[in-house]
């Protein structure tokens, strides 16, 4: 979770400066376009016309593309925003799933949530103006009716279907027992 | 776990509308209210409006959805029942300006066209350099710099009419602009109460969500 406003600032951040460079880019461009223009009311045969006006185009095509990519990325970071959301809403239909399997009291699901979260006993009865020994009690109560040892096998329980089947440890001790 | 944000309005316009919106804003004030009309100060931010108003009209081809012309079209019909549900206390969100909100864009758009070509018409289009150096020959006491286009009589009249008339223009359009500023702000303000949310944050940092 600490992760992802970070990456958003840093992609918001590089868009604006995209955007402040090619507006920069743009003044250049029409004071440019300008000057060309009166050159070529003065003398369109100049090689002074001619070498502007060469230059110009280029910076015009400059900003073009400039344009189109800063449109790309726009689009690329609002794609990935959208693609971290359905799968924080696809995890969060997942978990409400397994409170409701395990017949968590809505209590027991809020703290079950703030411990998934990573918060400790002090912070969850902080933050629900409970005594810590209930908030203890409960998380007995969540981890007995989920059939987990504790608080570690209880987040893992649903990253574990995150990680796919990728756990190359197990292989070894089950030639080994055999 | 929050629930997951429902995309029905902008949250944040992009860097390209907010910098071209703040800017012309900038631009427009400064010209109306502090520069002295034809010079250099005045004649060069002109010059920066033309490049902002560029930037914003490519931008409303190329750009992502919201900013595109394809977002907000034209439509007074709609604006009309817009501002009639407004009135009744309806009130919608829309992904990009809303319909009342897109005409007034339309309406800006071509005033500030036309403050930008009578500007360019009263200069000769010069450039923000060249009427530097006039200014500059002037000073030095040479005036032949104002009497540069002397090629015959019947040019030289025509040439002072349609100056003149671009004078006109030139200052109906820049009162209109600022008649539209102010009615902008009314709208937003009005706008911002009906949605109850802030309508200024997207155009400046954006909501913050945490």
């Amino acid at each position: 979770m600490t992760l992802t406003p970070k990456l958003h600032t840093t992609g918001r951040r590089q868009t604006m400066a995209l955007s402040l460079f090619l507006l920069v880019q743009t003044v250049g461009m029409v004071f440019y376009v300008g000057d060309v223009i009166s050159d070529f009311r003065d003398n369109p045969e100049s090689v002074h016309f001619i070498f502007e006006a060469t230059v110009t185009t280029a910076l015009v095509l400059g900003i073009l593309f400039g344009t189109f990519a800063l449109r790309r990325t726009i689009d690329l970071l609002q794609a990935q925003e959208q693609a971290l959301d359905v799968a924080r809403g696809a995890l969060g239909a997942v978990i409400d799933r397994q409170f409701q399997d395990w017949a968590l009291t809505p209590a027991e699901r809020d703290v079950a949530f703030l411990a998934l979260k990573g918060l400790d006993v002090a912070e969850i009865a902080d933050l629900r103006g409970a005594a810590q020994g209930t908030v203890r009690a409960q998380l007995t109560r969540i981890y007995s009716k989920a059939g987990v040892s504790g608080r570690a096998q209880f987040a893992a329980f649903f990253v574990e279907d995150l990680l796919g089947e990728g756990v190359p440890g197990p292989e070894v001790p089950k030639t080994a027992a055999h | 776990m929050a629930p997951p944000r429902t995309k029905s309005h902008v949250t944040l316009w992009d860097p390209i509308v907010r910098i071209t919106h703040w800017g012309v804003a900038g631009v427009v004030l400064t010209n109306a209210l502090i520069t002295k009309g034809g010079s250099v100060a005045h004649v060069s931010l002109g010059w920066g409006l033309m490049a902002l108003l560029l930037l914003r009209t490519v931008w409303g081809v190329l750009g992502p959805t919201e900013a595109r012309f394809s977002a907000f079209p034209p439509n007074p019909i709609a604006a009309l029942r817009h501002l009639r549900d407004l009135v009744a206390g309806r009130v919608r969100e829309y992904p990009s300006h809303n319909p009342a909100g897109a005409l007034m864009v339309y309406a800006f758009w071509v005033a500030l066209g036309l403050v930008v070509a009578t500007g360019l018409v009263m200069t000769g289009g010069e450039t923000p350099m060249q009427v530097a150096a006039d200014k500059a020959t002037v000073e030095t006491g040479d005036w032949s710099a104002l009497i540069k286009d002397s090629e015959g009589e019947t040019s030289d009249q025509e040439d002072s009419g349609l100056r003149e008339t671009a004078e006109e223009v030139h200052d109906v359009a820049a009162n209109l602009l600022l008649f539209l500023a102010a009615l902008h702000i009314a709208g937003v303000l009005i706008e911002s109460r009906a949605l109850r949310r802030n309508l200024v944050a997207p155009m400046l940092l954006g909501e913050r969500r945490k």
